[in-house]
C-alpha cells in the first residue's frame, strides 16, 4: 500500500569537504518556490540555510530478517514518521549523510520499512565528489568508492582546481565504478537544481533508461578499483521462473559484495518489460509499460559490486533465458 | 448507507467532532476529569472541556513545528513534546509553561507522567526526568534513541526501550545504573504490566518482545501483517491489546499465558490493519481504532462489538479513555478529532 502522493526524498553524500553542504544550500536557496525537510548529521564548516533542519544520529542497526547486509537506519524511520505529521509544509526531503557514510542503510532504509516506503520514494542518491583529492580518497577509503557506486548522480565538483587531463582521469575512475552514474561537471556545485533534485532514479519504471556513460565491455581495461561494473545482455526471452530461482539465491550468497542490480527483462509471453532493481539483498520488481515499437526485446542487467565473477554472473543469467527453439540446436 | 449511519450511531447520539486541519498525533484526558487535549501536527493542541464538550475547543499555540508526543500531566493539565525541542505543560485553562528546551535540533520524542509526581521526556538517546514541580531530577542515558517509554504502576521506575533491548530505571535510586533487558533489534512502544511483573516492547520486524521480570524469562509474540504502535494493557492486566494486525490482538497474561497461548482476535475479517488500541481504564473492554477510520469497543469475554464510528474520515492515529471510564476521544491522520460520552444515562 502507498501513498497516493508519496513525498520525494533525495540523498546526498560525498566527503567531508567535497561540498555537499555548498550544494545543500545552493538547493534550498535557488528560487524554485519549493519546501525541503533537511537531515543533517554534522555541523560542516558552512551552516544550513533553512527553516526546517532535523539533527539525526546515523544510528544503523541489523533487520533481524536473517539478512545480515540488511542494515537500515534507525533515526531516520524515527524522523520520517515525525516528519510525515506535518507533510503539508513541506515538498521533498534532503538527507545529508556524514563523509564517512555508506549510503546502503540509508537506501535500504527506504525499500525495508514499511512506513517509511509507504510515505515517501527514494528520488536520487547523489555523490559529490572533490576532483582534485578524489584519486587520493579512493585509495584509502571504501566508502569513498561506495558512494560513487551507489550514486545515480555524481557532482564532479571542485572543477577549478583540475587540469583538463586530470578531469579526464577522474572521470574515468568514476565510469569504472559506476558508469550508469550521470556525472555533472561543477565549481562550488554550481550545478542546475533540477539535474539533482525531483530525478526519480529509483523508480523501476526509469531503470537502465540512460545509456552507460562508459561500457565497460569486456576486460580490456585496468581495474584499479575494488568497486566495478559488469552488465550483459540476452536475447532469448527469461523464463520469470528461472530467473527469480538464480537472482534470490545470487543476492541471498552475494548480497554484501553486490552493491546496486539493475534490470530490464524481457518475459516469455508479455508484452510489457519487467523491471529489477535491487540495493545489497532487498529486491523490488515490477512490470513497466510495454516494450516500445520496433525495439529489440532484450534482457539486460548489470551489477555494481566487488569481487564479481563476470563468467559465473554471464552464466547464471544465460541459463535464465528460454531454451533455444529445437531448430538451432543442430 | 444504512450500515455506516448505523456504525455512526454513537458518534452521532452521543459525540461531538471536529476538523481540525492537522494529524492527530496525540490525545489525552486531564487527570482532573475537565478536559480533554488532541495534540496536532501543526504544532497545537486543542482542548475540549467535558462538561460543554459542544462547546469551543480551544486552540493553544504550542509548539513551532509538530506535536510529537501527548501525555496527561502529573495532576491536571497535559505535557506535549515537539520536534521544536520544547517540554511544555499545558494548563487546564490553556496557559503553556515551558518544561524543559533541547538544544540543537533535537526532538522531543515521547512524554510521560505519572500521578506520584514524576514526569519524563524522551530526547534522543536521553530521558529527562522532572519532578511535580518542574524540578529537573536527572537524566537517563540509554546506549541509542530511545523509542518508547513508559511508568510503571506506581511511578517508581521507568522504562525505555532502544536497539537492543530496553533499560528499567529506578526513579529514586541514588545511582542510576539500568536493568537492562536484552533482545536484538530495534525497539520502539513499550509497556509495563499493571502489577510490574512484565516489560513488553513492539520491534520493528512485526512483533512483540516480552520479558518477565521476575527470572528474565523471554517472550515472542509474532505474527503480525505490520508494525504494532499501540500496547495496552487491561486495568487488571490480564490482557494486552494490540494494534498491528486486522483484528484487535490480545494477549493473555494470565493461566501461565502469553507464553505457549494463543491470542484472542477481536473484530477482524475485514483485511484492514487495526491501527490505534485502548483498554478501558476498569472493564475488560478495548476501543479499537482502524486504518479507513472505524473505530469500535469490544467486550474481551463475550467478543460483543459495537461500533462507535464509520469508516471514513481517515486512518485513526490516537485514541484514548479518561480515567473514569465513561468517555472515549479518538483521531485521524487527516485530522478528524471526535470526543464521545458513553456514560450512563438517567
Amino acid at each position: 500500500m502507498s501513498d497516493a502522493n508519496p513525498v520525494p526524498v533525495t540523498v546526498l553524500t560525498g566527503y567531508l569537504g567535497a561540498g555537499k553542504t555548498t550544494l545543500l544550500n545552493r538547493i534550498l536557496t535557488e528560487n524554485h518556490g519549493k519546501k525541503f525537510a533537511v537531515v543533517i548529521n554534522e555541523f560542516g564548516e558552512l551552516g544550513v540555510d533553512n527553516d526546517l533542519v532535523v539533527d539525526a544520529d546515523e544510528e544503523v542497526f541489523e533487520m533481524n530478517n536473517g539478512c545480515i547486509c540488511c542494515t537500515v537506519r534507525g533515526d531516520l524511520i524515527r524522523i520520517i514518521g515525525g516528519l510525515m505529521k506535518r507533510r503539508n509544509k513541506f515538498d521533498g526531503i534532503i538527507v545529508e549523510t556524514t563523509g564517512l557514510a555508506d549510503p546502503a542503510p540509508v537506501a535500504q532504509t527506504f525499500f525495508a520499512d514499511e512506513d517509511v516506503k509507504r510515505a515517501t520514494k527514494l528520488d536520487a542518491i547523489v555523490t559529490v565528489v572533490d576532483a582534485k583529492n578524489l584519486p587520493a580518497r579512493l585509495k584509502d577509503s571504501p566508502e569513498a568508492e561506495e558512494q560513487i557506486a551507489f550514486a545515480d548522480i555524481v557532482v564532479l565538483n571542485k572543477m577549478d582546481l583540475v587540469t583538463p587531463e586530470e578531469a579526464e582521469e577522474v572521470e574515468k575512475r568514476i565510469r569504472a565504478i559506476n558508469p550508469y552514474a550521470e556525472i555533472r561537471r561543477a565549481t562550488k556545485s554550481d550545478v542546475p537544481i533540477d539535474s539533482v533534485i525531483g530525478r526519480d532514479a529509483f523508480n523501476l519504471s526509469r531503470i537502465l533508461e540512460r545509456e552507460p556513460e562508459f561500457l565497460s565491455g569486456e576486460d580490456e581495461h585496468e581495474h584499479d578499483s575494488e568497486v566495478m561494473s559488469v552488465s550483459f545482455e540476452v536475447s532469448r526471452p527469461i523464463d520469470p521462473e528461472r530467473f527469480n530461482a538464480w537472482i534470490s539465491q545470487l543476492l541471498a550468497q552475494k548480497g554484501q559484495d553486490l552493491l546496486r542490480t539493475k534490470g530490464i527483462l524481457h518475459y516469455q509471453g508479455d508484452d510489457r518489460r519487467f523491471a529489477f532493481q535491487a540495493v545489497h539483498m532487498i529486491a523490488d520488481g515490477d512490470f513497466i509499460g510495454p516494450w516500445k515499437e520496433g525495439d529489440p526485446r532484450k534482457s539486460r542487467i548489470v551489477f555494481i559490486g566487488r569481487d564479481l565473477n563476470r563468467p559465473a554472473l554471464r552464466r547464471g543469467f544465460e541459463s535464465c533465458q528460454v531454451d533455444a527453439p529445437a531448430a538451432d540446436q543442430a | 448507507m444504512s450500515g455506516a449511519a448505523e456504525a455512526d450511531f454513537l458518534l452521532a447520539s452521543r459525540g461531538v467532532s471536529r476538523e481540525l486541519g492537522a494529524w492527530v498525533v496525540g490525545i489525552a484526558f486531564g487527570r482532573d476529569g475537565a478536559g480533554c487535549a488532541f495534540g496536532l501536527g501543526d504544532g497545537s493542541l486543542r482542548i475540549a472541556r467535558l462538561a460543554a464538550m459542544d462547546g469551543e475547543w480551544q486552540e493553544v499555540a504550542a509548539h513551532d513545528g509538530a506535536c510529537l508526543s501527548l501525555c496527561a500531566d502529573v495532576k491536571d493539565g497535559f505535557l506535549s513534546g515537539g520536534d521544536d525541542g520544547r517540554l511544555l505543560r499545558v494548563a487546564p485553562d490553556g496557559a503553556v509553561e515551558e518544561l524543559h528546551k533541547a538544544g540543537g535540533m533535537k526532538w522531543v520524542d515521547h512524554v510521560a507522567a505519572h500521578e506520584s509526581g514524576v514526569r519524563a521526556a524522551a530526547i534522543g538517546k536521553q530521558i529527562h526526568l522532572f519532578d511535580g514541580k518542574g524540578q529537573a531530577l536527572k537524566v537517563l542515558t540509554h546506549p541509542s534513541s530511545v523509542g518508547g517509554i513508559a511508568f510503571d504502576a506506581k511511578g517508581k521506575r521507568v522504562a525505555g526501550s532502544h536497539y537492543n533491548g530496553a533499560s528499567l530505571w529506578f526513579v529514586a535510586a541514588k545511582e542510576d545504573k539500568p536493568r537492562l533487558l536484552e533482545w536484538k533489534g530495534s525497539h520502539a512502544a513499550i509497556a509495563i504490566s499493571p502489577d510490574g511483573t512484565h516489560v513488553v516492547t513492539a520491534m520493528q520486524e512485526n512483533a512483540l518482545h516480552g520479558w518477565r521480570l521476575s527470572d528474565g524469562q523471554h517472550m515472542r509474540m509474532s505474527g503480525y501483517p505490520s508494525k504494532t504502535k499501540f500496547l495496552s494493557f487491561t486495568a487488571k492486566g490480564r490482557w494486552l491489546a494490540t494494534s498491528g494486525a486486522d483484528s484487535v490482538v490480545l494477549w493473555p497474561f494470565f493461566g501461565g499465558g502469553p507464553m505457549g497461548k494463543a491470542p484472542t482476535e477481536l473484530a477482524g475479517g475485514d483485511n484492514v490493519f487495526c491501527t490505534a488500541v485502548a483498554c478501558h481504564p476498569q472493564h475488560e473492554v478495548v476501543a479499537a481504532g482502524f486504518a479507513d477510520g472505524l473505530v469500535l469497543m469490544a467486550e474481551i469475554a463475550s467478543g460483543k462489538v459495537v461500533p462507535v464510528a464509520a469508516p471514513g474520515r481517515g486512518p485513526i492515529s490516537a485514541l484514548g479513555w479518561n480515567p473514569a471510564g465513561t468517555h472515549l476521544a479518538f483521531g485521524t491522520e487527516t485530522g478528524f478529532a471526535a470526543l464521545v460520552d458513553l456514560s450512563k444515562r438517567p
